[in-house]
C-alpha cells in the first residue's frame, strides 16, 4: 500500500469522527452556551428522533431499498397518537400502541407494493409517502390537535396526559429518555445488522437478491420485513416527536426525511464500513444534530437550514457513493 | 483501424509486437506478478496457463492497458509505452476478451450497440445512430456466421452467448494483438472448434495471439508456444511438440498429484432423487432421470441443450414444466431453492457472478451463507466460528487467498468459483447440483473439486458441463443431451473425448430447426 492509499484510507476511515470533532471545538468556543452540558443535552435530545428513524433507513438501505415515507409515517403518527388522546380520550399506551401500528402497518404496505406488486423502491415509496401525508391531514380537517380543540363541534373530551408527555421530555438519572431510547435502539440495529443471521440476510439480500435467492433466502419475506422495520422505527420517532411537542401540529415529520438520510449516508463511511451501518447511522444524526444546532446558535437564520441540509445530504451522497475513497477493484 | 494483413509477409523474428520486461505487480501485500518478462511476436500463438491466481488475467490486463505495473515496462514494437486504459490498448491494436465476460459488456444494451459500442462513443456512426445504422454496423463486424440476435439486451443472454459476444466483437476487431483470457470457459464443443480455427486464421494473417484456458488438450491443440506462470513467475516455456505432462507438471509445481479421476467406491446404492418425465424446454418429449447414493452423474451437451434449464427446476430455482420428482422415495416438489436447500440439496448456477457472488463480501461471509445457523450462538454470528469453518474450507480446497476475510472481489475467477461450491460444501449439502462447476477452475483444483464431490459428507452429484474431458473425469455416468432431449447415456469407459464429442454433434442432427 502506498503512502497515498493509506492516507486515503485514514481519511475515509476517521475523516468524519475527525470533522465531527472540529466542529464540535469550533462551536463550542465561538459560543460558550454551546459546549454546556444543557446543551448537549438539547442537541443529543433533538438528534435522538433523528437518529432512531435514521436506524430504519439504514435498514431499508441494507436490503438495496429506499424509503422515502418515512417523514409522512412521522408526521402521521403524530397525529394518531394526539388525535386518539385528545379526541377520543385513549389513554397514552393505547395511542403508543396505535402509533407503533400505523408505523408498522405503513411499513407493511410498502413492502407489499415493493414485492408483490413489483413497484419500484422509490415510486412505491414516494406514493406512500403523499398518501399518508394526505392522510394525516384527515381527521382534522387540517387542524393542529391539542387540548381544547374542537371535534364535531364540541370541544374534544381528552388530552394529553404527563405519561405520554414524559416520553419526549422526561428523562431517566438526568438521560432524556429519547436519547435512552436511541441509545438502546441503536445498539440492537447495529448487533442486528452486524452479528445476527437475520442482519446477514439482509444484507444478503442487498447485495446481490439473485444469489441469495439461490442461498435459501426468501427475499420477498426479508424485504417485507425491512419496510415493516424502517416503517416501526418511524413510528417511534413519531410518538417521540408528538410527546416532545406536547400537541398535534400538522407536518411535524416533513424534515425527517432529509436530515435521516444524510444521517445513514454519512453512517456508511464512518470507520470505514462502506455500507449501512447503525453506529455510523448514529454518528451521522449526531453530525447533523450539532451542524444545525450550531448554525442556529450562530444566528445562522432558520431558512438557510433547509439550504444547508440539502448540501449536507448531497455531501453524503458523494461520500458515501464516490469511487474516490474505495479501495480500487477490478 | 489496423491493417492485420501486413503482418502475413514472412517478418522474421525481429522486433515483438508487444512485450513485457520485469513487470511487477502487487495488490496490497500480495504480488500478484513478480517479474515477467514476455515477448509476443506477430503471427504465434502464445499458450498461456497457471493455476489460479497464478497471475494469468493480471498480466493480460497490464498488456492490454486495464491495470498499471508497479514496476517494470511494457513495450509496443519495442518501444516503451504507457496505456492508460483500454482506448489506448484499443488504438494500439490490441484486443482483449476478459475472463470477466459481465464486465466488459454494458448488460442494458442490445448485442448489437454492444458489438460496436467503440465506434459508438467514438461517434463514427454518427450522432444518435438508428437501430438500422448500429445493426448494419455489426453485421459487418461479425459477418454471417453470429448467430445470436442483435436485438436482444445483453442482461438477457447467458454465459456462453455473454462469451460468443465478446469473442466476436474481439475477432472483428482486427487486432494485432489479441487476447483470450479463458474464452471457452463456458463454450461447448463445437464452439470451441470453431474459435480454433478462427485463432489459426487470425495467427495465419499476422496477429499475435495469447490464448489462456485450464484444458491441456484445447492449449497444446492451438498454441505454437506455451508459457507457464505460477505465482506471479514464469516457470516454463515449451515449445512444439507440446507434450502435455511437463506443462502440467510445470503448471502444478509441488502440487503435481493425479489429475485423473478416482476410482468408484462400492456400486451405486438406492436412489436418492428421481425425476419422472421432467422436460428441460416446453414441448419436448419428457424422460427419467435416477440420481443414486455413491453415484455423481454427469450432464453434457451443446450450447442451448437444456442442461441448465434442467438443472433449475429440480433445485427450484424454477417452476417445474413438467413431471415429477421424488426425494428418498417420497415425492419432492420444491417451491423455493429454500426447500431444496431444507432436503439437502445444494446448487451452484452456472453463472456465478450474478446468482452465486456476493463481491462486496469477504470470503467466510460468502461461504458461510448458508450454514449460518452454524456459526449462531444465542442468536448472534460467531465470526470466530465462521472464520475457522472458512478456514477448513481454504485448506480443503486450496482456495488461493490472503485469508478467510479477503474480500471476493479480490480473488482470481477460479478461486472465486472455489468459494462457492465452498458455500455447500460448509452447509454440508447431501446431493450437489453443480452447473459448469469447473468453468475457470485450474488442474489441481479440478481433481480436488472431483474428490469432494465424492467425499463422505456427499450422498450423490450431479454435474452439468458442455466440457467433454470434464465430465468425464468427473462422472460415473454421462447423459447426453440435445436440443431439450435426452439422446443417449454413456459410460465414461465407454466412451472417449473424442466419441463424446460427436455424440453430442450427433443428437442435433435428428430433430431439425434448432434455432440460435
Ligand atoms: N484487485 C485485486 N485486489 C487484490 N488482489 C488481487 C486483485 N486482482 C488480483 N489479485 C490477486 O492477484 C493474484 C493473481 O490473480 P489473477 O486474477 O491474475 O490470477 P489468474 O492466473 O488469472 O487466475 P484464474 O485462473 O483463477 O483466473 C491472485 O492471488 C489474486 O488474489
Ligand atoms: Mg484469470
Amino acid at each position: 500500500m502506498t503512502v497515498a492509499d493509506r492516507a486515503r484510507d485514514l481519511v475515509y476511515r476517521y475523516g468524519l469522527l475527525v470533522l465531527l470533532l472540529a466542529l464540535i471545538v469550533f462551536f463550542a468556543s465561538t459560543e460558550p452556551a454551546f459546549g454546556t452540558v444543557r446543551n448537549v443535552l438539547v442537541v443529543l435530545q433533538a438528534v435522538a428522533i433523528t437518529a432512531i428513524v435514521a436506524l430504519g433507513v439504514t435498514i431499508s438501505l441494507t436490503v438495496g431499498g429506499f424509503d422515502l415515507s418515512i417523514g409522512s409515517i412521522v408526521s402521521f403518527v403524530v397525529m394518531v397518537t394526539t388525535v386518539a388522546q385528545v379526541y377520543f380520550g385513549l389513554p397514552a399506551w393505547v395511542a403508543v400502541l396505535l402509533g407503533l401500528a400505523a408505523g408498522a402497518l405503513i411499513g407493511l404496505i410498502n413492502g407489499l407494493l415493493v414485492v408483490l406488486a413489483r413497484v419500484p423502491d422509490l415510486l412505491a415509496t414516494l406514493g406512500t409517502m403523499f398518501v399518508f401525508a394526505g392522510f394525516a391531514l384527515v381527521p382534522t380537517a387540517g387542524q393542529s390537535v391539542a387540548a381544547g380543540a374542537t371535534f364535531n363541534g364540541e370541544p374534544a373530551p381528552g388530552r394529553i396526559g404527563p405519561d405520554f408527555l414524559w416520553l419526549g421530555r422526561g428523562s431517566v438519572l438526568g438521560v432524556p429518555v429519547p436519547v435512552l431510547l436511541m441509545i438502546v435502539l441503536g445498539v440492537v440495529v447495529s448487533v442486528l445488522l452486524a452479528r445476527s443471521r437475520p442482519g446477514r440476510l439482509l444484507a444478503a439480500v442487498g447485495s446481490n437478491p439473485e444469489a441469495a435467492r439461490l442461498s435459501g433466502v426468501h427475499v420477498g419475506r426479508v424485504k417485507v420485513l425491512a419496510y415493516v422495520a424502517s416503517g416501526t422505527l418511524a413510528s417511534v420517532g413519531g410518538v417521540l416527536l408528538a410527546a416532545r411537542l406536547g400537541r398535534g401540529d400538522v407536518s411535524a415529520g416533513s424534515p425527517y426525511l432529509v436530515e435521516t438520510v444524510a444521517a445513514a449516508l454519512i453512517g456508511f463511511a464512518v470507520l470505514g464500513a462502506n455500507r449501512p451501518n447503525g453506529f455510523g447511522t448514529i454518528v451521522g444524526a449526531v453530525f447533523v444534530g450539532v451542524l444545525i444546532n450550531g448554525l442556529t446558535m450562530q444566528n445562522v437564520p432558520y431558512y438557510w437550514q433547509d439550504l444547508i441540509k440539502g448540501a449536507l445530504l448531497v455531501g453524503a451522497l458523494i461520500l458515501s457513493f464516490s469511487a474516490i475513497f474505495r479501495k480500487d477493484r477490478t | 483501424m489496423t491493417d492485420a494483413s501486413a503482418g502475413s509477409e514472412p517478418r522474421a523474428r525481429a522486433r515483438p509486437v508487444l512485450s513485457a520486461s520485469a513487470v511487477v505487480r502487487t495488490f496490497g501485500a500480495s504480488v500478484a506478478l513478480d517479474g515477467v518478462d514476455l515477448e509476443l511476436h506477430a503471427g504465434e500463438v502464445v499458450g498461456l496457463v497457471g493455476a489460479n491466481g497464478a497471475g494469468k488475467s493480471t498480466l493480460v490486463a497490464i498488456l492490454s492497458g486495464a491495470l498499471a505495473p508497479t514496476s517494470g515496462t511494457v513495450s509496443i514494437d519495442g518501444s516503451p509505452v504507457r496505456l492508460s486504459g483500454p482506448e489506448d490498448a484499443a488504438a494500439a491494436g490490441i484486443a482483449t476478451v476478459q475472463q470477466d465476460v459481465d464486465a466488459a459488456l454494458a448488460p442494458d444494451l442490445s448485442v448489437a450497440e454492444n458489438l460496436v459500442l467503440d465506434r459508438i462513443t467514438r461517434g463514427e456512426l454518427g450522432f444518435l445512430p438508428s437501430r438500422r445504422t448500429i445493426e448494419r454496423a455489426a453485421r459487418e463486424l461479425v459477418g454471417d456466421g453470429f448467430t445470436l440476435p442483435l436485438r436482444t439486451p445483453v442482461s438477457r443472454l447467458r454465459t456462453a452467448q455473454k462469451q460468443q459476444l465478446l469473442i466476436a466483437r474481439a475477432l472483428g476487431r482486427g487486432a494485432r494483438v489479441l487476447f483470450l483470457d479463458e474464452p471457452t470457459a463456458a463454450l461447448s464443443i463445437t464452439e470451441q472448434r470453431a474459435l480454433h480455427d478462427q485463432v489459426r486464421r487470425l495467427a495465419a494473417e499476422g496477429t499475435a495471439v495469447v490464448y489462456i484456458t485450464h484444458h491441456l488438450g484445447e492449449l497444446t491443440a492451438v498454441s505454437d508456444r506455451v508459457v507457464a506462470l505460477r505465482d506471479g513467475r514464469i516457470v516454463g516455456r515449451f515449445a512444439a511438440p507440446l507434450d502435455p505432462a511437463p506443462i502440467a507438471a510445470a503448471i502444478l509445481g509441488s502440487l503435481a498429484g493425479p489429475v485423473r479421476r478416482p476410482p468408484r467406491t462400492g456400486t451405486a446404492g438406492e436412489s436418492v432423487l428421481r425425476a419422472r418425465g421432467v422436460v428441460p424446454l416446453l414441448g419436448r418429449p419428457g424422460f427419467d432421470l435416477e440420481l443414486r447414493r455413491g453415484e455423481v452423474v454427469g450432464i453434457t451437451g451443446l450450447l442451448g441443450s437444456g442442461k441448465t434449464e434442467l438443472l433449475r427446476q429440480l433445485v427450484g430455482a424454477d417452476a417445474l414444466l413438467a413431471g415429477t420428482l421424488e426425494l428418498d422415495g417420497r415425492a419432492f416438489r420444491p417451491r423455493h431453492p429454500s426447500d431444496a436447500i431444507a432436503a439437502g440439496i445444494g446448487f451452484v448456477p452456472e453463472d456465478r457472478r450474478s446468482g452465486a457472488e456476493f463481491p462486496d463480501w469477504d470470503l467466510a461471509q460468502n461461504a458461510s451463507l448458508a450454514d449460518l445457523r452454524r456459526h449462531s450462538r444465542f442468536g448472534l454470528l460467531d465470526r470466530r466460528s465462521e472464520l475457522r469453518g472458512a478456514r477448513e474450507l481454504i485448506e480443503a480446497l486450496r482456495i488461493k487467498a490472503p485469508g478467510p476475510s479477503a474480500p471476493l472481489s479480490s480473488l482470481s475467477g477460479g478461486n472465486r468459483q472455489k468459494v462457492v461450491v465452498a458455500r455447500w460444501l460448509a452447509a454440508r449439502s447431501r446431493v450437489l447440483v453443480l452447473d459448469e462447476p469447473f468453468r475457470g477452475v485450474d488442474l489441481a483444483a479440478r481433481a480436488d473439486l472431483a474428490r469432494l464431490v465424492r467425499s463422505d459428507t456427499v450422498e450423490s452429484a450431479l454435474v452439468a458441463s458442455s466440457d467433454p474431458e470434464e465430465i468425464l473425469e468427473v462422472a460415473d455416468r454421462v447423459l447426453i443431451l440435445s436440443d431439450g432431449r435426452l439422446v443417449a447415456e454413456v459410460r465414461p469407459d465407454e466412451v472417449d473425448e473424442e466419441s463424446l464429442a460427436r455424440l453430442m454433434v450427433a443428437g442435433l442432427d435428428a430433430p431439425a430447426g434448432r434455432t440460435a
